[in-house]
């Protein structure tokens, strides 16, 4: 085998994951990697297509800010979801009676 | 009965909080930094955001108490959070509201400088047909004045205005005239160089109470070097014009910004002093931008991000330093981004608004009546990239020009709030959607942001005020009262 790789595969479970988790997460690396995502049996495959090749220190180093990045993805999307009530009511009321839009009341004041 | 609460009531408890909206981003190996709807910042490390996120965290943990304080969760002590973080939001967004306050008029595209670094792409000062004239200036102000923004602010922007100094009287003079029933805020600022300053152009500065924004580069042998005129005195002679004009003008109406070129690298300190010696209370350090002829000449590609991160980084440190000896002096760019940390008032810097400052924050009437969306699209135009040009002072109503796809497309495609990356970015109350840079540098309004050195270069600089402020308490202290000018 080969000191520099030019591929890895890292897969998650995707009873844990979502899969737009892993996209998200795979997006914001794609400096560092392009990635081949497929499902395999609720697996979610991502294949890691590096552009120049790495040592193993490299690879897991990249393999391990790709995992940290997708949990973060992961937490955002809780987030997301359980902010949702409350976001809309916060930005209902900042825009409401602004004039931005033509039919609404508008106050004289 | 008791009239006191028992003693459970004290205890810590897994508090019942509500979490609110927020985004979070790595700030380090071991910290992030989390932002609120309104754009308040709090740094937590892992396993803290772990635990808050969890629903974890005790309400006698510091950290709980900073994150209800600053909006992050509510709890039952807290039911009024929602509507301060709507009046917080509110009042950020309020400028979009008001809209275009600053219109820039290119009165003339020529110079008699040869900056070899020229992202306007100047003409030589003898081709009279790059000169805006009077009917198109005219028809310009009608449109600046259609705006409903109460504060109208007109910049004379070149080439060298002073080039085309009658021009620029009529203007004034005219706009004075319309605003006498307008009764808008009404400012002027002539963007020049200095080289061709005088008394009765200064007499006229006074009496039209004209801002002057200059260009200064650094000590003489870097801005000579940087900014060649015929004799070879561009330093000598903004020097003398600053002196001229603040005797005439007044100290604060007077002034200056520097650019950053290959030269400039090592000597941010010298850079620095320099402002220093000529009494100014900050500088903007700036990088290049891709446009004109500091793309023709190859000065943009001169140096990188890192090297420019590395430049502005020694530079900050150093304006630290100078006020850690008592010496008051602030840097430009930061204070922009400390305001939008600190505060609900929006600067209005076109580069970091989203969305964009494009149309919405200024607009530029050109030399030949063309209007653009901002400064950087006209000078995108003159390198034969007309994609911001929104139509002509002398052909185009201003519903024409304001609701022209070249303006509304860039502004919703730009819009971060539904970028991919910038969505869920906690740096994203700070930043800018910048579509005329991701259209010249990637040919697109948005741009893949992990590929963006605008992405990066912001991003770093976030990282670096937090983290800052996180590790020097005198530069906390220092950073807020930059925010709060």
């Amino acid at each position: 085998m080969s000191d520099n790789m030019t591929t890895s595969t890292v897969i998650f479970d995707g009873n844990v994951f979502s899969l737009n988790a892993v996209k998200k997460a795979a997006y914001r690396h794609l400096k560092a990697f392009t990635a081949d995502i497929s499902i395999i049996d609720k697996q979610i495959q991502c294949v890691l297509t590096f552009p120049t090749p790495l040592s193993e220190k490299g690879r897991l180093q990249v393999e391990n800010e790709f995992k940290k990045e997708v949990l973060d993805q992961d937490l955002r999307e809780q987030l997301h979801v359980e902010t949702a009530a409350v976001r809309n009511v916060i930005l209902a009321h900042a825009f409401s009676k602004t004039g931005l839009t033509t039919d609404e009341p508008v106050s004289d004041n | 009965m008791s009239q006191f609460q028992t003693i459970e009531r004290y205890q810590p408890t897994r508090s019942t909080y509500q979490l609110l909206p927020f985004r979070f981003t790595p700030l380090d190996e071991h910290q992030y930094v989390l932002t609120n709807l309104a754009g308040e910042y709090i740094v937590l490390n892992r396993p803290s955001l772990h635990d808050l996120l969890a629903h974890r965290l005790s309400n006698v943990d510091p950290a709980y108490i900073d994150l209800r304080a600053r909006h992050f969760l509510m709890d039952e002590s807290a039911a009024i959070t929602p509507t301060l973080l709507s009046l917080k939001l509110r009042t950020r967004y309020q400028r979009l509201a008001e809209f275009t306050g600053l219109h820039l008029f290119v009165v003339t595209l020529r110079c008699e400088h040869s900056c070899p670094y020229c992202q306007v792409s100047r003409r030589s000062q003898d081709t009279q047909r790059y000169d805006m004239t009077p009917e198109a200036a005219n028809a310009a102000l009608t449109l600046a004045f259609r705006s409903p923004s109460q504060h109208i602010k007109i910049e004379f922007q070149g080439g060298e205005p002073l080039l085309n100094f009658p021009l620029i009287q009529t203007i004034v003079l005219e706009a004075e005239s319309r605003n006498q029933t307008l009764g808008k805020d009404l400012a002027f600022v002539i963007a020049t160089n200095l080289a061709l300053i005088n008394d009765d152009i200064l007499s006229f500065c006074r009496d039209h109470a004209i801002l002057l924004s200059t260009s200064l580069d650094g000590p003489k042998d870097l801005h000579n070097a940087n900014r060649p005129r015929p004799g070879g005195d561009s330093y000598e002679r903004t020097v003398r014009g600053i002196t001229l004009a603040r005797e005439v003008l007044g100290h604060d109406r007077v002034s200056a910004l520097m650019t950053t070129t290959e030269a400039s690298l090592s000597r941010v300190h010298d850079i620095i002093d320099e402002y220093v010696a000529q009494s100014f209370n900050g500088i903007f350090l700036r990088p290049l931008s891709p446009y004109g002829f500091a793309l023709k000449t190859r000065s943009y590609h001169a140096y990188n991000t890192e090297r420019w991160l590395t430049f502005y980084r020694q530079g900050l440190d150093y304006i630290i330093e100078l006020n850690r000896r008592g010496h008051d002096f602030a840097e430009y760019y930061a204070s922009i981004i400390l305001k939008k940390m600190f505060t609900s008032d929006d600067p209005g810097y076109v580069d970091l608004m989203s969305p964009a400052g494009i149309g919405i924050g200024a607009a530029v009437y050109n030399y030949d009546g063309s209007v653009y969306a901002s400064d950087e699209s006209r000078m995108l135009a003159e390198m034969g990239k007309d994609t911001f040009k929104l139509g002509h002072v002398l052909t185009h109503t201003y519903e024409d020009l304001f609701t022209s796809p070249a303006l509304l497309d860039p502004l919703e495609e730009s819009f971060a709030y539904s970028n991919p990356m910038c969505h869920d970015c906690a740096f994203e109350p700070y930043c800018g959607a910048e579509p005329v840079y991701h259209y010249a540098m990637h040919g697109d309004f948005v741009a893949r942001k992990p590929e963006s050195e605008f992405c990066r270069r912001n991003m770093e600089t976030f990282r670096y005020l937090i983290l800052k402020m996180e590790n020097d308490p005198f530069a906390k202290r220092l950073f807020l009262q930059w925010a709060n000018r």
